[in-house]
């Protein structure tokens, strides 16, 4: 962190060593991540090693190509506080899922009572139990 | 005093460091509209697992690959775009970002065949979806698909015109190595597609 009181200070000198660099990483780590999903690691690990890597390159860019390296605190916070509500968003509405009665979910999906699940694949949705009344 | 200092600022610092501020205000609603659809990705990609992964194996991963590789690259070209007018180079910012909108169109020809790959062999959302997996994991997937890149290339379709703009601007010698924070602000929201992207390549195609 350089100067926080002059913008002009954080842009008087060259960045562009800082630039060659973070992109050479991006590289890399997209070349390593797309390597790594040939190998197919099983079930969650796979998931986590992919995300893990996209948030090291978000990191980068949001750091080194976005400048909140340079930043003074309040634009770095704003980002900070997007991120605690994505995390909120994304999280929630899943352990919501994760924790339901298995059919309040969709009927044909994976966490579904496999003998419904079958019977809904196999055969199409099921007819309504009760037939709403002519009226 | 400079003569792109507008009234009620003391000085070209501070009003640079206000108009970053509203950019980054701006971005989090950005990061924030794309954390909706992420949210719906992670909670079907919960209920429909294996056929999630199924259609996930189905997409052209050298597309999404080669796709990343020239989002991350466009970055770059803007990143030394914005170094070239700090030293006072307005046409090197120019032409930098000239060759960065290029990239964007190659990002959008990509897409597009692709797109028409999906349409060829109907992976479409909803009732559309004429693909192999049985049940809504399918048509789930790719209306997802659809939503996240789709939005996503909307917004590289806004950088370039933004880029376009500034870009011509600064050739033009409207901003100079003082007076240089829109390119920088233009930066930023390309800087924020590329950043979406880096999350949307792992989630739709590699995992």
């Amino acid at each position: 962190m350089s100067d926080h009181t002059s913008a002009a200070a954080t842009a008087a000198h060259s960045h562009a060593g800082r630039y060659l660099v973070v992109w050479a990483a991006l590289m890399a780590l997209t070349a390593l991540t797309w390597g790594l999903s040939t190998i197919h690691i099983p079930g969650l690990a796979g998931v986590a090693v992919a995300l893990a890597i996209a948030m090291v390159k978000g990191t980068l860019v949001a750091l080194f190509f976005m400048h909140l390296w340079d930043q003074p605190g309040p634009n770095r916070l704003v980002l900070v506080t997007s991120l605690v509500f994505v995390a909120v968003l994304v999280t929630l509405p899943l352990l919501d899922n994760a924790t339901r009665f298995p059919l309040a979910n969709p009927p044909d999906a994976e966490t579904a009572p496999q003998r419904i699940r079958d019977a809904i694949l196999n055969e199409g949705p099921p007819a309504p139990a009760h037939a709403p009344a002519h009226p | 005093m400079h003569s792109a200092v507008a009234h009620h600022f003391e000085s070209l610092e501070k009003q640079g460091q206000a108009q970053r501020l509203g950019m980054w205000l701006f971005l989090a609603t950005e990061v924030l509209l794309f954390t909706a659809l992420f949210a719906a990705y992670g909670v079907y990609r919960y209920l429909y697992t294996g056929a999630f992964s199924q259609a996930s194996r189905g997409l052209e991963t050298w597309m999404g690959g080669v796709n990343t590789f020239v989002l991350v690259t466009s970055s770059f070209t803007v990143a030394m775009g914005l170094d070239a007018i700090v030293k006072g180079k307005n046409k090197r910012t120019g032409l930098l970002f000239g060759l960065s909108i290029l990239l964007g169109c190659t990002f959008m020809v990509l897409k597009g065949f692709e797109y028409r790959h999906h349409f060829l062999h109907a992976e479409l959302p909803g009732p559309f979806y004429g693909g192999p997996i049985a049940g809504s994991g399918g048509s789930m997937f790719f209306a997802l698909y659809f939503l996240i890149t789709g939005l996503h290339a909307f917004h590289v379709l806004i950088g370039m015109t933004v880029l376009g703009v500034i870009g011509a601007r600064t050739w033009l010698g409207k901003y100079d190595a003082e007076h240089h924070v829109p390119v920088e602000l233009a930066g930023l929201y390309w800087h924020l597609v590329d950043l979406i992207w880096i999350f949307v390549f792992p989630l739709l195609y590699l995992i």
